[in-house]
């Protein structure tokens, strides 16, 4: 992964983009991304010095897990938000995929490869619902998510009956579970693989930097013969995909693939699907993602929900700290840009 | 509730506590963890820091999750293992998503009981300690129509979230009792455990068919609050009802006669017997093979904390109902159901 993904802003000739990409090497002290690591670091001495077992090797270890599956749900999002849209039925995409994935094991008796297939692609599916309706309506994908969020979570609950599917292969526990060097999840390398895959698409490949084109300005992109519709459903199917990984992660970690593991309509992964890449700086109006960013702002979140558990400051605070730490990271990413901008730096 | 609690706490310090003082583990911690916030569970405080102290323990603190969320739940339990905590009384966020997390705290040395609702066999909990909630609401049904009249009568049934794992339990058995008796449920509505959709759908309801019932069941703390509430706005004694738990409002609605009777059940029993179960557990104490447990629809490994009807008669004494119930389950418990050599 890189230290800083690529905006589209970068200029077509070579020289601009050196020149370029040189301002924003200088300019790393103000990213997002470096302020995130600055905080990870200051809360991570001041939790180790202050909370009863933050360091100890299982709260490290379960930390890990949480935030893995949390920044598995903030890429789900990013992927959308890079074309100026939001993604509302993460959730419910997730935890389709995550119950079809167990039908296909339990249900259907296939291997467990094949069902982990079968889940992913029931994600894409979903999501491909999503940007073809957003694309063929021209409505914003607020509405039409908020839309399908009820309707894939609705048919999901019906055709399950709202039963879990518990009698998967021991493979998915004892993966969850595993500890690699007796601190790490290896959740966390499925997250970091798909965040350096993501990296590599936005920095490295032709599509990467169409979606990028097409989320800053959609009718410019169109000029410039990028398929626009295309580039959103993709989009669209990406974040679907992710939000299977994320879900059958889940499955890993719970034994079972459960209706209610994202909450009712999926709701629940919306607070850490957002607090990630707006965090981490990826623009609301689409136009730039940053995965390294996202990774950082869902990291920081779940280490912070975790330190200020063990400082038993009270459960019931946690959100309203979540709330306000979003809030703030609005409101410096504002002045941050404030500055950059009078001082040319951007 | 809280004097309910205070009244059940006096009787346990001085009539129970000394049982089991002598064998404590001092280094004992326990957490009495519940699904999420709700007033049902209120009395895990009191019987947390009542166990504390009549058993020697080094805690045994209420936590509660922010919210009715399995990863929230699983995210304190988590935590509270690193805080120290090694026994945990815990109602299941989710039957069959929380037993891995339960797994995974017996694994690193800390029991496991499910309190109030139980996980699905199988799992690493020693066992599930709650009320039959079937049996209870087959019994407040009963008493129901028995309080009707009995015959072909039209029951209503308010009743809690779908995903405790109780509710199904409730509804499958207000709806076998009806049926015994001839009468029938009209209506189920679930997933109204919480103040604002519990008064929006009763209301809305009794507004619209309050003619076409004949009594109403509560399966749940707050529908039955609720409920009682409407029934005393309505004025209308016709309709008969049975809540459950012994929230104030529900009480004194026995009192005034808009509601027949109550179906206690046992929170305090639960909380102040789990937390002695689990320091006997972790002194070295084992489940017994052959210990006489029930079954329910999610575990083989069932104990109830007991369950009794209150009508007007007895409101004034209804302490006394559940100090007999946690008393009765307390004095046989270790012999019972732990083997302690």
């Amino acid at each position: 992964m890189t230290s800083h993904d690529a905006p589209i802003a970068a200029g077509p000739q070579g020289d601009s983009l050196e020149r370029d990409q040189n301002t924003l090497r200088s300019s790393f002290f103000l990213t997002n991304e470096f302020g995130l690591i600055l905080l990870i670091v200051l809360f991570t001495v001041g939790f180790g010095a202050a909370a009863s077992g933050f360091l100890s090797p299982f709260n490290l270890f379960t930390l890990g897990r949480t935030a893995a599956v949390n920044i598995m749900i903030g890429l789900s999002m990013m992927v959308v938000i890079v074309t100026g849209g939001l993604n509302l039925a993460v959730g419910a995409i997730g935890v389709s995929a995550a119950m079809f994935c167990g039908y296909l094991i339990e249900g259907l008796g296939l291997p467990w490869p094949i069902a982990l297939l079968g889940g992913l692609a029931l994600g894409a599916a979903l999501g491909f619902v999503n940007g073809w309706t957003v694309v063929r309506t021209g409505l914003h994908s607020f509405i039409i998510t908020l839309a399908t969020m009820s309707i894939f979570f609705g048919v999901m609950i019906f055709l399950t009956r709202a039963e879990s599917y518990r009698a998967l292969p021991p493979v998915f526990a004892s993966f969850g579970k595993m500890k690699i060097l007796a601190y790490f999840s290896p959740l966390l390398i499925v997250t970091l693989i798909a965040a350096l895959a993501l990296s590599w698409l936005y920095r490295r490949t032709v599509l990467g930097r169409e979606m990028l084109a097409a989320g800053a300005r959609p009718e410019a992109a169109e000029l410039s013969g990028i398929r626009v519709g295309r580039v959103f459903i993709l989009c669209h199917m990406l974040s679907g995909v992710l939000a299977g990984i994320a879900a059958l992660m889940l499955v890993a970690r719970n034994g079972a693939a459960i209706p209610a593991m994202a909450g009712q309509l999926g709701q629940d992964w919306l607070l850490p699907a957002f607090l990630g890449p707006v965090l981490g700086g990826t623009l609301l109006q689409g136009g730039k993602a940053s995965v390294l960013g996202t990774c950082l702002g869902a990291f920081l979140v779940t280490m912070l929900t975790s330190g200020l558990l063990l400082l038993q400051l009270g459960e019931f605070w946690i959100q309203s700290f979540l709330g306000l730490l979003l809030l703030l990271a609005v409101l410096v990413d504002k002045a941050r840009r404030t500055y950059l901008a009078r001082r040319n730096l951007a | 509730m809280s004097h309910f609690v205070r009244r059940l706490a006096a009787a346990t310090i001085f009539g129970l506590g000394a049982l089991g003082a002598a064998q404590a583990a001092d280094d004992t911690k326990i957490a009495l963890v519940p699904g999420g916030p709700h007033p049902y569970f209120a009395a895990w405080e009191q019987a947390g820091k009542d166990a504390a102290k009549d058993f020697g323990l080094a805690a045994a603190d209420y936590k509660v999750p922010q919210k009715w969320e399995l990863s929230q739940q699983n995210q304190l339990l988590e935590s509270l293992l690193s805080q120290g905590y090694n026994g945990f009384l815990i109602f299941p966020g989710d039957p069959v998503g929380a037993v891995s997390t339960a797994d995974e705290l017996v694994g690193n040395g800390a029991p496991v009981i499910a309190g109030a609702g139980c996980f699905k066999d199988p799992s690493q909990a020693s066992f599930c300690l709650g009320t039959d909630t079937g049996n209870s609401a087959y019994l407040g049904t009963k008493e129901l129509i028995k309080a009707m009249g009995g015959g072909k009568k039209r029951i209503a049934h308010f009743t809690g979230f779908l995903v405790d794992p109780n509710t199904q339990l409730r509804i499958d058995a207000v709806k076998k009792a009806a049926e015994e008796e001839g009468s029938e449920v009209v209506q189920v509505i679930a997933d109204i455990d919480a103040p604002e959709p519990a008064e929006e759908k009763i209301n809305a309801y009794l507004a619209a068919h309050a003619s076409e019932v004949d009594g109403i069941i509560t399966t749940a703390w707050v529908p039955a609050v609720v409920s009682a509430n409407a029934l005393r706005k309505i004025g209308d004694k016709r309709i008969h009802m049975v809540g459950i738990d012994h929230d104030e409002v529900v009480l004194q609605a026995i009192k005034d006669g808009f509601v027949d009777g109550t179906m206690l059940q046992n929170p305090y029993g639960q909380g102040y017997i789990g937390a002695f179960a689990l320091d006997k557990l972790r002194s070295g104490c084992t489940v017994k093979a052959d210990a006489p447990f029930k079954s329910n629809a999610l575990t083989a490994k069932f104990i109830d904390s007991g369950t009794a009807y209150v009508a007007a008669d007895k409101v004034d004494t209804y302490v006394d109902a559940m100090r007999a119930e946690t008393k009765k389950l307390f004095d046989t418990f270790e012999q019972t159901y732990l083997d302690c050599k």
